[in-house]
């Protein structure tokens, strides 16, 4: 079996597509707020669901960008 | 609020000393009597000498759970089924003295405080009115009797003889009984209207017997001589409930019962369905059946406010907060998503339960059976009943009776003034 290494700069460059993912939650999460007129405070009272939202569009991309390096790898080969 | 604790000693003296409001103490007097020491250090004469007349299946019960309270000392049993006496025999590791008769017991078994009575119904009142009648102070199993004239010579000769006569309803001790007691008195889910009540369960209730001949000894709950069924066996605890919370008695009583699953010979109703009227107008609507354990058993008390689940130990308001606003924005993105289109539109949509999860009423880890018998002992020790409690359990057991009255009468029934046990002040 292989070692797997995760250099810095891999770590650095998912650690800012999570910080990505996590201010668009945030900001879907005052946009709740706003249209439904719930309480300000949600903005940190439901930062557990902001934080799983979040996760969830990391996925997400990260299937994303799963299919698209593996169409490109293929297409090399060929 | 009272904070429960999960030890049994320190919740005791907790609920004591628990400074509530008059109105709700007043509710449940009994229980300012935990405020004292359950007397771990107290001399082996201060002890509460007892005996136990009926070990069954409820006595024995009630037995493991006299043995575990401090300062208790079982004495005699008793109990005219062998199998049972010799069970008791070794659960006491013969500490017990034995007997088959309570009269004998009576005689021989000297400085008894007090008895607990756990026999079948239709024994209860001639034991009890014996154990009184002999200077002694008694705990009887629910229902009180098997007849109305019966309950009420145990409560006037427990007058008469100023000893202490306590029934066996173990939600009057029981936390999230007393939690949701004083919700509802501060008004939380307001005006009770009223209290649907249910407890059903799917077997042929029947115990073993060992021959033929002990059936209607074994399986006195099926018989009318001996019980009323469902009734008194199992609707008594829970119409007690319904009295307590909406602090009335019922003023009258109808309903329709049957034999409709279990065939086999059997007396005593397998459903009942009544509905029970209050002075303001809330009713009490009661069934109960073995033929279907779905929806258990529950006693749910609904007022304009909210609602009451004590048996799941739940309250729902009837408005309850509103959902965050991402979560509302999940929701309307999924609704969307997976929408149903109907075809030639809804113009009603039906009204549904809600979906409402409610909130806990208390942390309750203790027994209730412990706690009451725990607080008989408290009484024993004190030498005086406790206001108000005895009310409690002897209409219960008039309107689990006067309901069996209705049903086998096809009539609407009313509660008869003379009885009608006064609050005391």
């Amino acid at each position: 079996m292989k070692d797997i290494t995760i250099t810095a700069s891999r770590l650095r460059k998912e650690l800012i597509i999570f910080f990505i993912c996590f201010v668009a939650a945030f900001g879907l999460n005052i946009y709740a707020i706003a249209k439904f007129e719930t309480d300000w405070s949600e903005m940190l009272g439901q930062l557990h669901v902001v934080l799983a939202i979040a996760a969830a569009i990391y996925l997400i991309i990260a299937l994303f960008r799963f299919i698209f390096i593996a169409f490109i790898r293929l297409n090399k080969k060929k | 609020m009272i904070n429960k604790q999960t030890d049994r000693r320190e919740f005791l003296k907790e609920i004591g000393i628990y400074a509530g409001s008059t109105a709700f103490l007043a509710s449940i007097p009994w229980m300012k009597a935990f405020s004292q020491e359950n007397g771990k250090n107290r001399a082996p004469s201060d002890r509460v000498r007892l005996a136990v007349i009926g070990v069954g299946s409820r006595g024995h019960a009630l037995l493991l759970n006299l043995l575990e309270i401090e300062n208790v000392a079982v004495v005699a049993v008793c109990d005219n089924y062998e199998p049972h006496y010799n069970r008791a025999i070794e659960t006491t590791k013969g500490t017990a003295q034995a007997f088959y008769n309570h009269r004998k017991l009576l005689n021989e078994i000297k400085d008894l405080d007090a008895v607990v009575i756990a026999t079948p119904l239709h024994e209860h009142a001639h034991i009890t009115i014996d154990c009184l009648n002999a200077g002694l102070h008694v705990f009887c199993e629910k229902s009180m009797a098997r007849t109305i004239q019966d309950s009420k010579s145990m409560v006037d000769t427990s007058h008469a003889t100023g000893k202490i006569l306590q029934i066996g309803q173990q939600r009057l001790f029981n936390p999230v009984y007393l939690d949701a007691l004083e919700r509802i008195r501060a008004g939380e889910i307001g005006q009770i209207t009223q209290v649907r009540a249910f407890w059903h369960r799917n077997n042929d209730w029947r115990r073993p017997i060992p021959s033929p001949d002990l059936e209607r000894k074994i399986n006195w709950r099926l018989y009318k001589e001996y019980s009323g069924g469902l009734m008194t066996e199992l609707a008594s605890h829970q119409i007690q409930v319904a009295n307590w919370f909406i602090d009335e008695i019922p003023t009258q009583v109808r309903g329709s019962g049957s034999i409709c699953y279990w065939k086999d010979g059997r007396e005593v109703y397998d459903q009942v369905a009544l509905v029970y009227d209050y002075p303001n107008g809330a009713k009490c609507i009661y069934d109960s059946l073995i033929s279907n354990k779905h929806y258990g058993l529950e006693e749910q008390i609904m007022g304009d406010k909210g609602t009451i689940e004590p048996e799941l130990n739940r309250i729902y308001s009837e408005n309850p907060p509103v959902s965050p606003g991402i979560k509302q924005l999940i929701h309307n993105l999924k609704s969307e998503v997976f929408e149903v289109i109907p075809i030639g539109g809804a113009t009603w949509l039906p009204e549904v339960a809600s979906f409402n999860n409610g909130n806990r009423i208390a942390q309750y880890d203790n027994n209730d059976t412990f706690l009451e018998l725990a607080g008989f002992v408290k009484a024993v020790k004190a030498g005086k009943p406790y206001p108000n409690l005895l009310r409690e359990g002897y209409h219960a057991t008039i309107a689990s009776l006067l309901g069996l009255q209705a049903m086998e009468t096809n009539s609407i029934v009313n509660w008869p003034a003379e009885y009608v046990m006064g609050k005391e002040s």
